[in-house]
This record gives C-alpha cells, structure tokens and sequence, in this order.
C-alpha cells in the first residue's frame, strides 16, 4: 500500500531550523500539507483545531515538552488515535520506555536522514 | 585579659559594625575576623602560655599567607573578564552555525526548487549555489578557534577552582538538598538529557528493538 502522503502532517520543534530540516524531507517524500508548532502547548492548541494525520515532535522544548504533548493527546479522547512520532536527541534508554509507555508509536534520533524519517513513517501506518 | 580588653575588642567591634565591605558575609570578611580575633587573644594568651602563644602566631601568619594564595588566584579576572569572554565567543559561535545553516539549507531550497528543464540555466545555478554551500561551511574553522578559547577559559577555571579547594582545605563538597532549581528539577523529572556523546545513549537500531 503506497504511503498516503495527503494528510496534514504538524511538526512540533522549538528549533526553527529542524523544523526546516523536517519540512524539506517531508517534502521530498509527497507531503506538502505541513504545519508547524514551537512548543507543546502551540501543538496542542493546533490539534484542537485541526485534525493531523500524523505528529512529529521534538522532546525538549519550553514550556510544554514533546513528552507532555504526547501523554496530553493519548489522555485527550479526540486525539488519542493520532500517529505520534517523537524525533529527538534524546537518546537514553529510559527516554525511548517512557515514550513508549505514553504511547509513542515511533522513536527517530537526531541527527537523521531522510530513509530514517521515511521509514519510521512507513511503519506507523503499517506499509 | 587586661591586655586584649580595650583596644582589641574595640577593633573586633569596629569590624564588625563597620568593617564589611557588603551586606553579605564574605570570605573575605570571615578572615578578616579570624586575623582579628587571633591578634587578640595573641596577646593575651602571651601572658598564659608560650605554646598557644605560638599557635595563635601560626594561625594569624596561616592566614594572612592564604590571603595572598587567593589574590594570586586572580578570582576576580575569571568573573569580571574570561567567563564574560567566553560567554560572548558561545553566543558567536550559535550565532555563525545558526547563519551558515541557513545559507546553506536556502542554497539547496533553491536547488531542489529550480526548473531542471532548462539545463544551462539549472547548471548555471547549481553551480553558484554549491559555491555558496562551500563558503557558508568555513564557519568550522571560526567556531573550531572559538571553541578552543572556550575551553583554555574552562581549563584556567578548573585550575583555579582546583587550587582554591586545595588552600581552603575543602575535602568534599557536597550538594545541599535544597540547591535544586525548578527548572533543574523539571529537567530531571521531564528525563531532559540533551544529545548524547557519540557511543553513549542508544542506538537508532536500539531503539528500533523497542517498535
């Protein structure tokens, strides 16, 4: 099944030029419906509004980390089923268990490539 | 006791109602005090007993040596001059990684933008825009000899930190319970590490174990 690369993708980083970076890779894997987000908080207020086919988020950002997010929409019943990325540099063991207990459904450590991105996003939605 | 009553007392008194420099107790003024107190029960201890007579003297020559260990240690360069310097040359340092990033990444932006249809122009401007990519990359070569003006400024204050425990005899310092800060405990609690060293942390492949 061909990844459907039409839905709204939300890219949650306070680092603008990661945000760059992620929308550029995007784009060269099909999707051009992207948003973006500085923080959790700004994603969360999106996410209200917007219905996202998928998230990638960072961790480490202020005031609202990309671990709050996540835990946030898992606990939000009309968010809990959106595919969840979480596309960090942190990289120690606990960080990935704890993500996954919240429910992530893929883990990308920073510094990544386009292949990396686009098959993490494959196996969210299963191809 | 006659001996150190009046004008011994009267200078310990003076010092402590006049003598500091700020509102806070500094080292600085605990040994002041010390010098203080140890010329005066100098002399009246020279009246009891020789040998703490002579302890007293060692003490007070004790601390003035320190005094002089500590003004040599230049404390006050590394707070007023090296760690501002060395905070401008990080500032520097994001500053240029941040403009050669965003050269580079609008060069390649343009790039994968341009009509490849008219090959002489796409040529044209491939070319130019690789040129700017080479350029933007001597940013390495800024930030490398900035960065190793960073670390000299921490090595100097490793030293110095080193030397300063080492005089004042501290054995182990250790972390008062209360020292935490919202935002250090927040970071504990949010598990904020930060990126790893290269062979520390786990893998992408690790982590690709636990999906």
């Amino acid at each position: 099944m061909a990844l459907d690369t039409s839905i709204p993708v939300l890219v949650v980083d306070d680092y603008k030029t990661m945000i760059r970076i992620i929308r550029n890779l995007l784009k060269q894997l099909g999707f051009e419906d992207v948003d973006e987000a500085a923080d959790g908080t700004e994603a969360l207020g999106k996410m209200k509004e917007r219905r996202y086919g998928l998230v990638i988020s960072d961790w480490n950002m202020e005031p609202m980390t990309g671990y709050e997010l996540l835990k946030q929409v898992r606990s939000d019943s009309s968010l809990s089923k959106t595919p969840f990325i979480m596309v960090t540099a942190e990289s120690k063991t606990e960080n990935v268990i704890a993500a996954k207990k919240a429910g992530v459904n893929n883990y990308i450590v920073k510094p990544f490539n386009a292949p990396t991105l686009k098959s993490k996003i494959e196996a969210v939605f299963g191809d | 006791m006659s001996d150190m009553s009046s004008e011994h007392v009267a200078k310990i008194i003076d010092f402590l109602r006049n003598g500091r420099k700020a509102e806070d107790v500094s080292l600085e003024d605990v040994m002041r005090l010390a010098e203080l107190m140890a010329e005066s029960f100098q002399s009246f201890f020279k009246t009891m007993d020789l040998a703490i007579y002579a302890e007293l003297g060692e003490m007070a020559r004790e601390i003035a040596n320190m005094k002089e260990e500590l003004a040599l240690l230049r404390l006050s360069d590394m707070r007023d001059e090296h760690i501002p310097t060395a905070g401008r040359e990080l500032d520097a340092i994001v500053e240029a990684t941040e403009e050669a990033t965003n050269t580079i990444m609008s060069a390649a932006e343009e790039i994968m933008a341009a009509d490849a249809t008219d090959n002489d122009a796409y040529q044209a401007l491939v070319g130019e825009k690789v040129i700017d990519i080479f350029q933007a990359c001597s940013f390495q070569d800024i930030t490398g000899q900035r960065i190793s003006k960073v670390v000299s400024t921490l090595n100097a204050l490793d030293k110095r930190i080193t030397t300063l425990v080492e005089k004042l005899k501290i054995m182990r310092i250790t972390d008062a319970a209360g020292d935490e800060t919202a935002a250090e405990k927040r970071a504990r609690e949010l598990m904020l590490h930060g990126p790893q060293f290269k062979g520390e942390g786990v893998s992408q492949d690790d982590i690709d174990a636990y999906f």
